[in-house]
């Protein structure tokens, strides 16, 4: 699950911006902690955050799948390959600041991802649109950003509909890997074209319609913010400055 | 008073292309005609399209010699798939139908009003809630142009419109034209679609190679 998913959860009537500073915490705080402990509290703060928004459990399996191939590679490199002192688990000597380097590198990712996963899955890109349109923000950045939150589900959708053409004219998925590897290509490529091929007739379907008009776009149904939203995310960014006042402090310590 | 689009000698290449796709063209169209463009595959009545509404070769590149005067307030363009017409961040037809008054900044109140008469004109205003991604390609269709007629444009070009849409909503399309032209509006089509467009065109234009080679009734013209 990467994308928006309908619902009525606290963080899917919350604001957008509410949402977003939310995820966003969670990743500039992770840069600012230092040992596994605090990292693993923000993981947790990620898993929080999905429980909220009721897609705890598709966030936290999505969230496995993308950080599992980098949790084994952190593992490899820095808890095989660190240096002393080592430990002895099993048959197996690992570094132990390796593996401690390992947790909070491997923590820092996994909450982002956490975070960003619920942040994607209860952000409405329309909702998103409308709230930055009431703010002025140009719709060429609104445009921007909202077309990044949408693009892997359109894109899946997309391929969903290539390979089922695909496969009614005889292309096979099953089979070893390299079988499977091999059917990307009929895949790819008109997934790729394809979509280049309709990014050149929505440039210029959005320009007749105003999207370059240049005028301050008039917002139709702006979500509600409130007194409390507002002063939750002045909280978060002074959670972050402070955050980060503590590592810069423990770092002339 | 301004012809909506006045072309002069007007030459037009592609990037990259080694042939013009329009050569030395010459039109005047008047406020209201009804315009039908006829021609093989790469006879240049898209690019027509793209270049009397200013499109090309402002976003599509190219070159373009001659003298071409848009005295258009507004452009409207419609083209055959309408997936890639979509803004993608609408989450219901009212909305996306909204998108260009509100891009131009009209009042609140303005924009609703435009998006339900264009939702009216389309006969699709029973969608208006409905969320454009789960629509058929024909509803789809519809929304698209119904989001183009909120424009209330003085030119509207139309590149095989009826390709998605099915006979019904197909005539029901062609038979709103009229009207729209006796509002003011002048109308480019461009389709292989003949009889339909020769049953509300006023003019027709017959298209080889990039240059006009008949004009006149469609009935001389597209028969």
């Amino acid at each position: 699950m990467i994308g928006y998913v309908a619902g009525r959860s606290p963080l899917h009537r919350a604001h957008p911006y509410t949402t977003l500073a939310l995820a966003g915490t969670v990743l500039l705080t992770a840069f600012a902690m230092t040992d596994p402990a605090t990292v693993w509290v923000l993981v947790l703060a990620g898993a929080a955050l999905g429980a909220i928004g009721g897609v705890l459990r598709s966030s936290v399996r999505t969230a496995l799948l993308l950080s599992l191939p980098i949790w084994a590679l952190l593992f490899v490199l820095y808890g095989l390959l660190g240096g002393d002192p080592r430990v002895m688990v099993g048959p197996v000597s690992l570094s132990a600041p390796g593996i401690a380097r390992a947790l909070v590198l491997g923590g820092r990712l996994t909450a982002i991802v956490l975070s960003f996963l619920t942040a994607l899955a209860t952000t409405s890109p329309h909702r998103l649109v409308e709230a930055m349109t009431a703010r002025g923000v140009p719709f060429g950045r609104t445009f921007l950003l909202a077309s990044t939150l949408t693009i892997l589900p359109r894109m899946r959708e997309r391929a969903a509909q290539i390979l089922e053409a695909q496969q009614c004219r005889g292309l096979r998925l099953g089979g070893s890997p390299l079988a499977r590897l091999r059917a990307l290509g009929p895949l790819a490529l008109p997934l790729i074209l394809g979509a280049l091929a309709e990014v050149d007739e929505q440039v210029l379907a959005l320009d007749v319609r105003g999207a370059a008009a240049g005028v301050r776009r008039t917002a139709l149904d702006p979500p509600p913010d409130s007194a409390g939203q507002r002063t939750l995310r002045w909280g978060l960014l002074a959670l972050v400055a402070a955050a980060y006042l503590w590592k810069f402090w423990r770092m002339r310590g | 008073m301004t012809p909506p689009v006045s072309l002069a000698g007007v030459t037009f290449t592609y990037p990259g292309a080694e042939r013009a796709a329009l050569s030395d063209l010459s039109l005047d169209l008047e406020a209201g005609e009804i315009v039908a463009l006829a021609g093989a595959a790469g006879a240049g009545a898209s690019t027509l399209l793209l270049v009397a509404t200013g499109l090309a070769p402002r976003l599509v590149g190219g070159t373009l010699t001659g003298s071409r005067t848009i005295g258009a307030r507004r452009c409207g363009i419609v083209f055959a798939r309408p997936w890639t017409q979509l803004t993608g961040l609408c989450s219901t037809v009212r909305d996306e139908v909204a998108f260009g008054p509100a891009s131009y900044g009209a009042p609140r109140e303005a924009v609703l009003e435009a998006a339900a008469r264009a939702l009216e004109q389309l006969g699709i205003a029973h969608l208006a809630a409905r969320d454009p991604s789960h629509l058929s390609g024909g509803e789809l269709q519809r929304v698209v142009v119904a989001a183009t007629l909120a424009l209330e444009p003085d030119l509207l070009a139309l590149d095989d419109p009826a390709a998605e849409l099915d006979p019904d909503a197909a005539d029901a399309l062609y038979a709103m034209l009229p009207a729209l032209a006796r509002a003011g509006t002048t109308i480019l089509i461009a389709t292989p679609d003949l009889d339909r467009a020769a049953s509300v065109a006023t003019r027709a234009l017959a298209l080889e190679r990039g240059r006009i080679v008949r004009d006149g009734a469609p009935a001389m013209v597209l028969t």
